[in-house]
């Protein structure tokens, strides 16, 4: 196999810009030239809750749809618990009460009074950014977020799975052509971006996900281990969601590769020190690989 | 000398590659001068289309020692036409009544004029209101296409349907500060009340004619038209470069895949022929065809052999990927091969990887035709007339596609563009499709079909010369007997007699795949009998005679029966490639 690397990058010191916004807007908590951490917040909000559900009110009260808005307790935006008595129905005295009840916790989104139902939908969920990288903050995305930069070492991988992680870069083997197995993890690797050599094995990426290993960065993998380990066939080029285990990415390709040396021995000189990883990969129009930064001490 | 309004200068600007193709009349033909490709400029850094149109022009030009390109624009004195799918199609939503009757035929309206459709939504859905709301929300289509209601029918409910994407806001994917292009194509007795539902500072709605005027009626043109509007004026101006591209062309900008359906509608027409074509690429998979003068387009979105391969292995089954590789190999390493070709797109295959590579073309068109035939289906909703014999007859079955009826087969893609692949593209083609009876099996390997299909509406007659001509490479023509029996039975006879008066006669057994010398310019004429067991397409045991000519593998037999039994021995799929081989001379003959 001939292969064209197109995308992929191997930096020993270039200046990395990381755009971190929210999927939304919200409020953002950094200006321009202050200095981040990887964990420091950038910028935070709340996105729509998916779950909702469609609540016959005029059945559940035994009235006709149009008739329903007379015996709405609860108005358009109104929050509601789970359970909550949202329309009540009385006759003869109380003796024939019957009650609408949220259900689940969240608000009344809609009130369809022709057709006598609500929508109740879920709290809105709250989502924030951090850095990621530590670095300057050197332009502020009004309502969503900030541009971080820093230089540092970077390494894009062929392929990865998992989305952002942070953790110490240790070495679970001394050469490149070595696989990263159970026999070479250490309980010591929790929390670390562990770097092996040809390949991880399904068992290992197992127990990594047991001992909260944070990220794996290896030569290669075998394409079956890696469904088995996700629990599913990963179909087109498009990763990031996976919420397996540690973040993966593999720099050569699926099987057993040794890693090149240009990208063990770089990421040897950096053994130790902090990295913040993506696995996100996007392989297609505007390709994006995953990545590896070392930000640059001092 | 050539009228300076017989010449031709066309081209395509898909994602990548913007083509140019100059096509002139010389003598009694029309001839394609060359041909001049240079990459697409839409993205950054460059942010213009016309870049990459000038440098294809000039370039062209350059080739041909002719000035192409004069005062900033292309020179006047040829006809200039220009089709366009920068991003795999026109992303499209579709909205109609019935699930099987205004929204299929929406669908089918909208597929046609090249859309990738992103969703599907219909009044008899059973998703509450408020989740297809939900779900239109999260699409930003460049077109909706609303239909619903025979003219002078429903109302109310296309009205609910048209209030369902105003209720949800659907956005449009240039960005909110545009209007979302609605063309609606449902009942004509309320295009008014559909525009006052759709206000227009947010939706440009335009009003077309009916998808379905009466329940036993499918009027698709229109509504294909009214998208090539919606497009030229509401989704290619918002492209950069495109305003200018806009007034240099000569009528309007159509969708790539619309362009080579065109084209391929034509010529089956003009052959009078059923019809099938498949389109591979990198990432999607087209189907086209035309059957009973009927055209039908697909798209299967994600199955590709580059980025798509993946999803090829997911939607298969990797069994069914190992299931056509000539030898054995493991799952891991078939897996790992296909994750390798989706990860990192090689520029070279070894042997192994080839032949993995050639049994998810098999497995990417195969998925790619069953979709395809659910789209390709007779008009749902009419009620039919039938008496005891049609009751088992072909035209009753829901889908329109018959593979005993197929003429003719065309492959095309970015997949056959590789020699290797091309080397074998009867038998991928044969293996996928499976057609059986006598059909015709062509590639197009020019790159060229958009052009003769925009060329279409001003010269049908060059268009369709230049299509043949140049276009389609015939492979050549294959007898298929479907059928099925015992290792090493009879399954047919065939006896030829060429326009040369050379003889040749060939009896395979079941499973056997032959050719028979018979290049693209001889004709012959052909007696296929099958045994009782087997049916080359006029009934079982029955003779076929019939005429026809060759192509660069000549004639092509093939007793594997259909559907075909896949061999336990592994060898036997390398016999079958073995048997196809190119012969375009009659070199052996037995009397």
């Amino acid at each position: 196999m001939t292969v064209s690397r197109f995308g992929v990058k191997l930096e020993e010191e270039t200046l990395i810009r990381k755009v971190r916004r929210i999927p939304t807007q919200g409020e953002v908590y950094v200006g321009v030239g202050d200095l981040v951490d990887t964990e420091t917040v950038i910028a935070g909000g709340t996105v729509r809750n998916p779950e909702a559900e469609e609540v016959k009110v005029f059945a559940k009260l035994g009235v006709e749809p149009k008739q329903t808005e007379r015996y709405m307790l609860k108005k358009e935006g109104d929050p509601v618990a789970k359970d909550e008595v949202i329309a009540i129905s009385r006759s003869f005295f109380d003796r024939f009460t019957k009650t609408c009840r949220s259900p689940m916790d969240g608000f009344i989104e809609v009130f369809l009074k022709n057709v006598g139902r609500v929508i109740v939908r879920g709290n809105p969920i709250p989502v924030e950014v951090r850095a990621h990288i530590p670095g300057r903050i050197t332009e502020v995305i009004p309502r969503e977020g900030a541009l971080v930069e820093t230089k540092g070492a970077l390494v894009n991988g062929i392929f990865g799975v998992g989305g952002e992680a942070r953790g110490e870069l240790v070495f679970a083997v001394d050469q490149p052509r070595e696989p990263l197995t159970t026999e070479v993890m250490r309980e010591s690797h929790k929390g670390k971006t562990l770097v092996g050599g040809s390949v991880v094995t399904l068992d290992a990426l197992r127990m990594a996900a047991e001992m909260g290993v944070s990220g794996i960065v290896t030569g290669g993998v075998d394409q079956k281990d890696l469904t088995d380990f996700l629990g599913h066939e990963i179909g087109l080029g498009l990763t990031g969601e996976e919420r397996a285990g540690p973040v993966l990415i593999i720099t050569e390709g699926f099987g057993v590769y040794p890693m090149r040396n240009e990208t063990f021995h770089l990421l040897r000189s950096h053994e130790g020190e902090r990295a913040s990883i993506n696995g996100t990969t996007q392989i297609r129009q505007r390709i994006l690989r995953p990545e590896i930064v070392i930000p640059l001490k001092g | 000398m050539a009228s300076e309004k017989e010449s031709y200068l066309i081209l395509d600007v898909n994602s990548h590659q913007t083509k140019a193709a100059f096509i002139e009349r010389t003598g009694d033909e029309y001839v394609v001068k060359g041909t001049n490709e240079t990459p697409t400029t839409e993205d950054p850094p460059e942010l213009d289309v016309t870049i990459g149109v000038k440098e294809a022009v000039r370039g062209l030009g350059q080739k041909l020692g002719r000035e192409f390109w004069i005062n900033g624009r292309p020179s006047s004195a040829h006809r200039f036409l220009c089709s366009s799918s920068t991003s795999g199609g026109i992303y499209m939503n579709v909205a109609g009544l019935i699930r099987n009757i205004s929204t299929e035929s929406a669908q089918r309206a909208a597929l046609g004029a090249g859309a990738l459709l992103q969703d599907v939504f219909s009044y008899n859905d059973p998703q509450p209101r408020f989740k297809m709301i939900e779900r239109m929300r999260r699409l930003k289509p460049e077109i909706f296409l609303l239909a619903g209601g025979t003219d002078g029918g429903a109302e109310i409910q296309v009205l609910s349907m048209a209030g369902l994407i105003e209720e949800a806001d659907v956005k449009p994917r240039f960005g909110e500060g545009y209007k979302l292009p609605v063309v609606y194509a449902g009942n004509v007795d309320i295009r008014d009340e559909v525009s006052k539902v759709l206000p227009e500072d947010r939706y440009a709605t335009r009003a077309v004619d009916n998808v379905r005027p009466l329940i036993e009626t499918e009027n698709l043109g229109p509504a294909r038209e009214g998208i090539y509007d919606s497009y030229m004026e509401h989704v290619l101006v918002h492209s950069p470069g495109y305003d200018k591209l806009v007034e240099w062309v000569e009528g309007k900008i159509i969708p790539t895949q619309a362009a080579i359906g065109k084209i391929l509608y034509a010529y089956a027409q003009e052959r009078a022929v059923n019809l099938l074509a498949v389109d591979v690429g990198g990432a999607t998979t087209d189907v086209y065809s035309v059957y009973d003068g009927v055209f039908n387009r697909s798209l299967n979105a994600d199955i590709g052999l580059t980025y798509g391969i993946g999803n090829i292995m997911k939607e298969a089954g990797v069994e069914n990927i190992i299931r056509w590789i000539p030898r054995d190999i493991t799952e891991r390493k078939v897996r790992n091969i296909v994750g390798n070709i989706m990860a990192l797109q090689p520029r070279s295959l070894s042997d192994e990887e080839r032949m993995v590579q050639q049994s998810a073309i098999r497995e990417a068109i195969r998925l790619g035709l069953e979709q395809h035939r659910n789209y390709a289906t007779r008009l749902k909703g009419v009620r039919l007339l039938r008496d005891l014999g049609m009751m088992f007859a072909q035209a009753l079955e829901p889908s329109i596609l018959n593979l005993k009826m197929t003429r003719v087969v065309i492959g095309r893609g970015s997949v056959f563009n590789d020699p290797e692949n091309l080397a074998i593209a009867p038998l991928l083609l044969l293996d996928a499709i499976q057609p059986w009876g006598v059909t015709e099996i062509y590639v197009d390997v020019s790159s060229i079909l958009p052009h003769t299909g925009m060329l279409l509406d001003i010269n049908r007659e060059a268009a369709l010369q230049v299509m043949s001509k140049t276009c389609l490479r015939n492979l050549g023509t294959c007898i298929a007997a479907k059928g099925k029996a015992e290792e090493g039975i009879e399954a047919l006879t065939v006896s030829m007699i060429t326009s040369g008066g050379v003889s040749v006669e060939e009896t395979l057994t079941y499973g056997e795949l032959k050719t028979l010398p018979l290049g693209a310019r001889e004709s012959a004429r052909i007696v296929a009998s099958p045994t009782k067991k087997f049916d080359v397409g006029v009934g079982r045991g029955r003779s076929l005679e019939t005429t026809f000519t060759g192509g660069e593998y000549g004639v092509i037999i093939d007793a594997r029966g259909r559907p075909i039994e896949m061999p336990i021995r592994k060898e036997a799929l390398s016999v079958w490639t073995d048997s196809l081989k190119p012969k375009t001379v009659v070199n052996k003959a037995k009397t």
